[in-house]
């Protein structure tokens, strides 16, 4: 199992009906070929940076998951059928950073999906992790080269 | 020159932010890297260090490819402010 990210534009010319329903057929294409939804990010209708298909808008919804490597290329293939979606973003979390950054994107689409009481305590963390590393810059700025393996240290600091 | 002289004191943000990974949906943490035509700004104006316009180069091409940020800008689009849509 391996994780992994889609985004998927959704046509803005559906209702917000067809939208929600071509969403969820979406998902069950991920779950129906032994997919794990960790969760699920709508950032809503958006304008496109270019048009694609003639469209300026676009619904984008975010969905973290993890599946076997050897299924992604038969979820590709029902994206590409799928004629609701203008565009799909298929990103791989495989190395060990990557991982510790696709546990925290989790939490915070789980953040922001629940109530916005649960927001604040973000917040309130965020100013800590930021702390930490401003103590350590003028070090960084002699040499960024060198610094670069503390970095890796202490990725979970960091963020 | 002016554009030089805007980015003359060279060191890499991200290794002071201590940025570890970069989200491609993040897209006001890419204007830094962006010119106004939303162009990769290259490493020798903006000091970032090797491991980090690496790692902004894929990001910012993954962000392309999600609509998030244009591939290019023409004469007609340029007029409107750059950077309206993302903040």
């Amino acid at each position: 199992m391996r994780n992994y990210e889609n985004l998927v534009i959704v046509k803005p010319t559906l209702t917000a009906e067809e939208i929600q329903a071509s969403v969820k057929a979406i998902e069950e294409i991920i779950t129906s070929n032994g997919g794990e939804i960790a969760t699920t990010d709508t950032m809503g209708m958006r304008k496109l940076a270019y048009p694609i298909e003639k469209n300026e808008r676009g619904y984008f919804h975010v969905i973290y998951y993890s599946i076997a490597p050897s299924a992604i290329t038969e979820i590709e293939r029902r994206f590409r059928l799928n004629e609701e979606l203008l565009r799909f973003v298929t990103i791989k979390y495989d190395t060990n950073r990557e991982i510790i950054a696709f546990n925290q994107l989790v939490q915070k689409a789980q953040k922001k999906a629940a109530a916005p009481a649960k927001e604040e305590v973000a917040k309130t963390e965020a100013p800590k992790a930021e702390e930490a590393p401003a103590t350590e810059t003028p070090k960084a700025e002699e040499a960024p080269a060198t610094e670069t393996p503390a970095v890796e240290a202490e990725a979970p600091a960091a963020e | 020159m002016a554009e030089r002289r805007k980015y003359k004191k060279r060191y890499c943000k991200y290794c002071e932010a201590k940025v570890d990974f970069m989200d491609y949906k993040d897209v006001g943490a890419l204007r830094f890297s962006l010119s106004e035509r939303y162009k990769i700004m290259p490493r020798r104006l903006t000091g970032n260090c090797k491991r980090h316009q690496d790692m902004i180069s894929t990001v910012i091409k993954r962000a392309r490819a999600a609509a998030l940020v244009p591939y290019t800008v023409t004469r007609k689009t340029v007029v409107t402010a750059p950077f309206e849509n993302l903040k």
